[in-house]
């Protein structure tokens, strides 16, 4: 038997909410639909179609086939779509986690400020819960479009808690933590729990957060994202089988706090025209699959190209380059000279640096394998070195990267990017979001599905079955279940 | 290279070696080593006595444990999600069976769900964390590679080993915990190494393993005093279980997760004070942690601290009755513990049965009242009885400062201040039960007896006190899993 549905119960908790975990729990119950505005509607729906995208491109990866593998020990009648794979369904919680680590797995996901990837940790959950309903519920587009944002913006929120979070991080990996408690309160906000129920998926969802940030540029960080997704999935299910936590878990110090060193929880704002983060503050969507911070650096290695090469050769004079300099910030964990893996190789200031300086831009391919070991990049990469200047903070709201190449004729070419296109303070057009998403599904969907998941989440408020979502995910076209497609 | 400029921070420098093969002289590559190298002969007479010990009363914890609404609510949760891939034992019913990861969760969740189960020095709750997957995994594996009772007991000191030796990288872990609770912390890789080891992954395997559990790890000690306490231990062993059966899969990690690495947290993210040391590989002879240090056993279903207030309870009750002729609450007008300081169990007036078993307040009063404090103390309607709480209203605590919240070191003191003025005191340094005042093998029997009886028959219940006294010549070790 599937999930049971409990009906909302009427009766009004206490208006007032002492603590602010209860605060929080009152307010995931009590958003509605009503309160998301044009921006926020129009911004999430850009974040849903970009995470589909890069989840569906993931599914091909190493990592993906891995966790796969393993999940396809677990299954049930209950079952969710795996993106991009009709031969193959799996249970909700492990849709959840393969699809997540699809969305993280190539690093080419949203980021956002304070820093997480918000997108990855809720949405492979949502999509799974939604396909776990007993038959009889239908749920909208509009239903996943208000949990959704309702995910997305508990992080933003408890981001804001804690200085610490404002800097690129250095202990804990953020979706770890933070997207944990995202994913059990969209998940929590899709199964309509009560306020209690609400509050113990947030202290059930903390015990499952975190982890360390020495695994990002390893296979393992994926699994950061979907299991952020699986376990909050997961501490919502146990909630509303009435399970129970520690009804102070964001107020207490050993609760959130403990992931923190300065933690300064406050109560959410009242509901009434419900201020969202993603209002205020947009996320950035990446143009290759990499680190944010190596955005700047390979917008400013393009430009410092195209100077060089008004000489008009068709390829890089490279040995009349002596050496490059680039001037980041410092974060450790992107400060790779020489990357031995894709996952290395997407965390190195130096690698996308040189990258971007032979080919003029990056893509998805230039992480493949025979690009990361070829001569004439690990020759260029040994004249590389990094600067730090102390003006340059890791934060990805004010950071900078400069790129130098000298000369052998002791002439210095460089640029600086302060703002690469697609950080939030520079979006991408609508057009180029498109094609993105097209060019990852490409090898992943036929055509008209990846057509229809564009129009469908374009119009997922009018949506009224977003089933239809899923149906296209695993592959099948439009005209297999036209009935899906009606639009409110 | 013309380097007019000073280099900066040099960072994280990668080798040219490809991920799989850590460098030798890493921590982390130290535990892998240690985990894939030792031998069944390692283990001396009194390690394979304690382990054994630590077995059966863990499996006694998780049996009566399966009566707990915690456990439904997690098993009820498991059944709904999965059924197939269902080869895996659970505590106390014999016709279900669940998927691996699922079982050793839903075990983890019976053992720890009274706070009835072992700790350890520095602090943790080790065998809960590691028994389920080790029986998980048992059954997991095609009849023809079952791991034999020696291979079993060997895998579950591994794991114990290592989460002794993780916990020793840090002076935090000597106290009693304040951030993240222990079990969900060590507990995980505890639990991944045991089962590495009994999986016999490679040691590169091995050291992913930890790797991945340690993205697995931590959990905040709000939690604990709540129904969610219960899943810190199922999640561990659950996790760490899932992290071994991923890196046989292949998963990679990063190889240097128990060592320092500046500027990028590994495993130091637990901690604010961390310095690893590395492990030596095994050769002939390896002193494992349980050699030097055993376990606590407790004797009622309350967290540790409160052992000794409750011994020291009833040494001062006796006094009392000595004095007055009956236990007389009446005459009573104070009463004093001196107890260290520890915000999770200090509760003057606890509301739930998770909250009396982290009490001082509350154990104390209930062995006053009663001479004896066992699993029918935490009943609701226990909890809830006006004479207790008269008495509960009575309490007054104090810290003092030669009283450390230390399983080690700290003592418990209740003192009666009667309104005729006099004073009768009660004090424990060491209660029966704990590592300096070990159980005897007839206390370990009964309780186990006791504990099984709630859900095994009798024929049940010896087979299974002779299995694990056997547990070295039992040639199929999911024998174990399955008379379960």
């Amino acid at each position: 038997m599937g999930l049971q549905l409990r009906v909302n119960s009427v009766g009004a908790m206490s208006s007032m909410c002492k603590t602010v975990t209860g605060n929080f729990a009152k307010v995931i119950h009590g958003l509605n639909a009503n309160q998301l505005t044009d921006q926020v509607i129009q911004r999430s729906k850009r974040m849903i179609l970009d995470t589909l995208g890069v989840g569906l491109l993931g599914t091909s990866t190493e990592v993906c086939h891995k966790v796969a593998q393993y999940s396809k020990i677990y299954s049930s009648d209950l079952s969710s779509t795996i993106w991009g794979h009709l031969d193959f369904r799996l249970p909700p919680l492990y849709a959840a986690f393969v699809n997540g680590v699809a969305v993280h797995s190539m690093d080419f996901d949203d980021t956002w400020h304070p820093a997480t990837h918000p997108s990855g940790a809720v949405l492979p959950a949502l999509i799974a819960l939604s396909e776990a309903f007993p038959q009889k519920k239908k749920i909208s587009g509009l239903d996943l479009l208000l949990a959704f944002n309702v995910g997305i913006e508990v992080q933003g929120r408890l981001l804001h808690f804690s200085r610490e979070a404002r800097n690129i991080p250095r202990r804990f990996h953020p979706p770890a933590v933070v997207g944990t408690m995202g994913s059990a309160a969209a998940c929590a906000k899709l199964l309509a729990l009560d306020q209690l129920e609400c509050k113990n998926a947030l202290a059930i969802a903390a015990s499952y957060a975190g982890a360390p940030l020495a695994n990002a540029a390893t296979q393992i960080k994926p699994l950061h994202v979907g299991n952020a997704a699986k376990h909050g999935l997961e501490a919502a299910c146990l909630a509303l089988q009435g399970l129970q936590g520690n009804k102070q878990i964001l107020d207490m110090e050993s609760g959130m706090g403990a992931f923190y060193t300065d933690y300064n929880p406050e109560t959410l704002p009242t509901l009434q025209s419900y201020p969202w983060l993603l209002d205020q503050q947009d996320v950035a969507i990446k143009r290759f699959p990499a680190h944010l911070a190596t955005h700047w650096v390979a917008d400013a290695a393009s430009s410092v190209r195209r100077k060089l090469m008004e000489g008009s050769e068709s390829l890089l004079p490279l040995d009349k380059i002596e050496k490059v300099i680039l001037k980041v910030p410092e974060v450790k964990y992107v400060n790779r000279p020489s990357p031995a893996s894709e996952h290395e190789a997407r965390h190195s200031f130096q690698f996308v640096a040189c990258s971007a300086l032979l080919d003029g831009s990056m893509s998805v391919q230039s992480f493949a394998s025979e690009n990361v070991h070829r001569p004439a990049l690990r020759e260029l990469l040994c004249k590389t070195q990094l600067e730090h200047p102390p003006d340059n903070t890791p934060s990805f709201d004010s950071l900078y990267c400069e790129v130098s190449a000298t000369l052998r004729d002791g002439s210095t070419i460089s640029d600086r990017c302060t703002t690469f296109y697609g950080h939030w303070r520079k979006p991408l057009k609508k057009e180029d979001l498109e094609k993105k998403f097209q060019s990852n599904a490409l090898s992943i969907l036929p055509a008209e599905a990846i057509k229809g998941i564009i129009e469908t989440v374009y119009n997922l408020e009018k949506v009224e079955d977003c089933s239809v979502l899923s149906t296209f995910l695993s592959g099948q076209s439009a005209r297999v279940l036209p009935e899906k497609l009606r639009f409110l | 290279m013309n380097s007019a400029q000073p280099q900066h921070t040099a960072g994280f420098h990668i080798t040219t070696l490809p991920l799989l093969c850590a460098p030798e002289d890493t921590v982390t590559s130290s535990f892998a080593s240690f985990i894939r190298a030792v031998r069944p002969e390692h283990l001396s007479p009194t390690v394979r006595q304690r382990s054994k010990r630590m077995i059966l009363d863990s499996i006694g914890v998780g049996l009566v444990g399966s009566t707990t609404r915690v456990f439904d609510i997690a098993l009820r949760y498991c059944r709904e999600m999965y059924s197939s891939v269902a080869v895996s034992s659970v505590y106390g019913k014999p016709g279900v069976k669940l998927s691996p990861t699922l079982a050793a969760f839903t075990n983890g969740v019976a053992t720890h769900s009274m706070d009835f189960d072992d700790t350890w020095h520095p602090a943790t709750h080790p065998s809960g964390a590691i028994l389920p997957a080790l029986l998980a995994a048992s059954q997991m594996l095609p009849s023809n590679t079952k791991p034999n009772g020696l291979d079993f007991l060997l895998a579950f000191n591994v794991g114990l080993e290592v989460q002794g030796r993780l916990m020793h990288f840090s002076t935090e872990a000597h106290d009693i915990p304040k951030r993240f609770h222990p079990p969900s912390v060590v507990g995980t890789l505890g639990s991944a190494a045991a089962t590495a080891k009994l999986l016999s992954l490679s040691s590169a395997q091995c050291c992913h393993a930890l790797g991945i559990a340690a993205s697995l790890a931590g959990a905040p000690m709000a939690n604990a005093a709540t129904q969610a306490k219960p899943l810190h231990v199922g999640n561990a062993t659950r996790l760490g279980l899932e992290a071994a059966l991923l890196a046989g899969q292949g998963m990679e990690a990063n190889p240097l997760i128990l060592d320092d690495i500046p500027g990028c947290s590994g495993f130091s993210a637990f901690y604010s004070v961390y310095q690893p040391k590395p492990l030596s590989v095994p050769g002939e002879h390896h002193e494992f942690l349980l050699e030097k240090q055993d376990i606590a056993f407790k004797r009622f279903p309350a967290h540790l601290g409160m052992h000794w207030v409750v011994d020291a309870a009833l040494s001062v009750r006796n006094l009392f009755i000595n004095y007055a002729g009956s236990f007389s609450p009446s005459l009573i007008r104070t009463i004093m513990l001196k107890i260290p300081v520890s915000k999770y169990i200090n509760r003057p007036f606890p509301s739930s049965e998770h909250q009396a078993r982290h009490s001082f307040q509350f154990n104390a009063c209930a062995a006053l009242l009663d001479g004896e404090v066992g699993l029918g103390s935490f009943s609701e309607s226990s909890i809830h009885r006006q004479e207790l709480r008269e008495l509960l209203d009575k309490v007054v605590v104090e810290h003092p400062e030669d009283n450390v919240a230390n399983f080690d070191k700290m003592y418990g003191e209740v003192a009666l201040l009667l309104h005729s003025g006099d004073i009768l005191t009660g004090k424990c340094d060491t209660f029966y039960g704990h590592w300096r005042k070990p159980l005897s093998k007839e206390s370990l029997l009964k309780k186990f007896r006791s504990n099984a009886s709630h859900v095994l028959p009798e024929e049940k219940i010896e087979a299974i006190i002779t299995m694990v006294d056997n547990l070295e010549n039992l040639s199929d070790s999911s024998q174990l899993a399955c008379s379960l």
